[in-house]
């Protein structure tokens, strides 16, 4: 099960191992639904199959809808398949969130997995509403001054029965979650932090470690509210403690997009991360 | 059987015999009652469709094409701004090549909010790729949502369907309707059977990047089969007739005492009944003026028009308006026929007329044609409508 070779990817992103890693869990029995993305033309520009399981590509605003109604006639065929949503930051919580929400409120059997690259790359790299505070992009050339919209916690609030973050640089945490989701009915949600070397400003090389450096430092943590329980899980486990979290600047440095950012500015976004953990603290 | 019910009752029956699998459901004015009745069917057994309420207009044409792209037959109903709203889908729908059959209950666009009746709503669709018919009572709304089954999943045509109709004057317009039999529309109306599906076992890809030169081919490919439709749709029509004799469908439009007539009044919509009442009276006074009621938008049955072209004068009534041009329709019937065309924009947002009106309009047209200037675009508001005085920000006190 996988996304072809020869796909339109940018050198270092991390979505064709996404993917794969996505479809080696869920089978050959899968149905993708692909909203106006980075992934339209990473999966859209080939002769032939783009992968070994079906897309359907969707109008920005639509994925969820459209899943919705390939599972309702799935159903009333009688045929079994995961249908997944695989949809960017801003067609899952900009342009798309009230499908997203009409989907989580209608409890649809379908799989959501937002791959959060943090603004609109495949336009060019403008801000979005999951862009965190700081962060350069060509709309926000001073830096982003709104915080990153939290929809992992907006989906959760729906009271789906599963909600999960993971990351492409905890491969075996990510799959655990997919898996599980899998055998799970109802809607599933789960957000990838993606890091985008062109959007985010570093080299290629750099994608898998910065995406560990996201979860070291506190920033992306990992976890799944599975009926509304919230867990920690993987590396996140050990990172209550404040001292056993890397300092976010180790994670922002790495990146162009937050050079501008002042001292202040990154106290401001340490003290944001270590109050969410506070929070953590105290539900987990 | 026979039954008194609304133009929206029969659409929801159309849908029921139609053995529909997926509904995609969100309530706008005049088109609810659709809805309604539908969720009130599934409630009592009388369906197996799975319903399925949506949060908006752009989701319902998601879920109704969704499930059309996986193969089972899926309706959905819409209209004014709940249209525009889902105008991107409307689109996605048709470039998919996924039939499926929608109703649109028309109403005025806002802003400034107005719930009544006009038609601009459904031709601002005039270039989505979509069949497009428009009933004229609740009979003609029933048959052609049922036959709108049959003419989409046609694999001549393998597009989206929709059908109009005015709202309220139409949608909520009771009139005794001929339901046919659940065994004599099964008979009519076979299983759905598309070349391309959504399945795991045989994967394909939707709607991914064309590059220039097959994006253009698929655009001419949707331009042909909407041509080649008007074949179809005379076939089909024609087979109606062993499940419901009642109406004609042998043609796209319909034409009305168009035998012997000097002058032609163009229209679409149930405003003809008016139109017809008036058309009566006239030719008792040796006027001799005939109609030809448009039924399909798309295909644009452009023989059918040009035989206008034997006529002395042609008068198009549109209750829709390409703001700064004119009529759409007034538009389409300029570019097929030679002759001078005489176009009349009214009705707007409700603005109600009665025969008198139609004779007014009629008996104004038939004396300019009489001096050759029968052409252009007039504005008509009733005859209660002493002074007209149109509202601009300049003028806002």
């Amino acid at each position: 099960m996988m996304l072809m070779r020869g796909n339109a990817a940018c050198p270092g992103c991390p979505i064709p191992r996404e993917i794969d890693a996505l479809l080696e869990v869920t089978g050959q029995k899968t149905v993708l639904v692909v909203p106006a993305s980075c992934t339209s033309v990473i999966m859209g520009d080939t002769n032939g199959m783009p992968s070994s399981v079906p897309v359907v590509h969707s109008a920005f605003a639509a994925a969820p809808a459209i899943a919705s109604g390939i599972k309702a006639a799935l159903n009333s065929k009688k045929e079994d398949a995961t249908v997944v949503v695989w949809a960017g930051d801003g067609g899952t919580g900009d342009i798309g969130l009230a499908s997203l929400s009409g989907a989580a409120e209608r409890n649809e059997d379908i799989m959501y997995l937002c791959y959060d690259n943090e603004a609109y790359m495949n336009t060019g790299v403008q801000r979005s509403g999951l862009t965190p505070y700081g962060a350069w992009t060509t709309t926000t050339p001073e830096g982003k001054r709104e915080r990153k919209k939290p929809i992992p916690q907006i989906v959760a609030e729906h009271g789906v029965p599963y909600v999960a973050t993971a990351s492409i640089a905890y491969i075996f945490d990510y799959q655990a979650k997919v898996k599980k989701a899998k055998e799970i009915q109802g809607f599933r949600y789960i957000h990838l932090l993606s890091p985008c070397p062109p959007g985010w400003r570093f080299d290629s090389s750099l994608t898998i470690r910065i995406a560990k450096l996201a979860v070291e430092t506190g920033i992306w943590p990992l976890y799944e509210i599975e009926k509304g329980k919230f867990r920690l899980t993987s590396l996140s486990k050990t990172l209550i403690d404040k001292s056993k979290r890397k300092p976010v600047l180790e994670y922002l440095k790495l990146q162009g997009r937050f050079s501008k950012m002042t001292s202040e500015e990154v106290k401001k976004l340490q003290n944001e991360v270590d109050e969410f953990w506070e929070e953590i603290q105290k539900i987990d | 059987m026979r039954k008194v019910m609304s133009a929206n009752e029969a659409v929801a029956n159309a849908v029921k015999l139609a053995r529909v699998g997926v509904v995609g459901i969100y309530p706008i004015t005049p088109q609810t009652t659709v809805i309604e009745k539908l969720a009130e069917m599934k409630a009592e057994g009388e369906i197996d469709a799975d319903i399925v309420r949506v949060e908006s207009e752009h989701a319902a044409m998601g879920v109704t094409l969704g499930a059309g792209a996986a193969g089972v037959r899926s309706f959905t109903a819409t209209g004014s701004q709940g249209l525009l709203y889902m105008h991107e889908m409307v689109w996605w729908a048709s470039g998919s090549r996924v039939p499926l059959v929608m109703m649109v209950g028309t109403r005025a666009v806002g802003a400034p909010w107005n719930i009544w009746n006009e038609n601009t709503d459904f031709m601002s669709e005039r270039d989505s790729g979509w069949i497009m018919a428009f009933a004229s009572n609740p009979q003609e709304a029933f048959d052609l949502v049922l036959q709108g089954f049959r003419i989409s999943e046609d694999e001549r045509v393998f597009l989206p369907m929709m059908v109009g109709m005015d709202g309220f004057i139409l949608t909520h317009m009771k009139t005794n309707v001929y339901l046919p039999s659940q065994e004599e529309v099964d008979a009519f109306l076979p299983p759905r059977r598309q070349p391309y599906v959504i399945d795991p076992e045989a994967p394909i890809g939707m709607g991914n990047i064309f590059p220039p030169v097959e994006y253009m081919k698929l655009r001419h490919s949707i331009h042909s089969a909407i041509q080649s439709a008007e074949s179809v749709i005379k076939e089909i029509g024609k087979d109606y007739e062993k499940i419901s004799p009642f109406n004609n469908y042998r043609t796209l439009n319909v034409k009305y005492r168009m035998e012997d007539a000097d002058y032609a009044l163009v229209l679409m919509g149930a405003w003809a009944g008016d139109a017809m009442e008036a058309i009566d009276e006239l030719r008792e006074k040796g006027i001799n003026i005939g109609m030809l009621r448009i039924r399909y938008l798309r295909p644009w049955a452009e023989s059918e028009i040009k035989e206008l072209e034997n006529v002395k004068g042609i008068l198009v009534m549109d209750r829709a308006t390409s703001l700064g041009r004119g009529g759409p329709l007034y538009l389409e019937v300029k570019a097929t026929v030679r002759n001078q065309v005489k176009g009349v924009v009214t009705g707007l947002g409700g603005v109600l007329l009665n025969k008198e009106d139609f004779k007014r309009i009629i008996l104004k047209f038939l004396k300019e044609a009489k001096e050759e200037r029968s052409d252009g675009v007039e504005w008509y508001y009733p005859a209660e409508v002493e002074k007209v005085e149109l509202r601009n920000p300049k003028d806002v006190e």
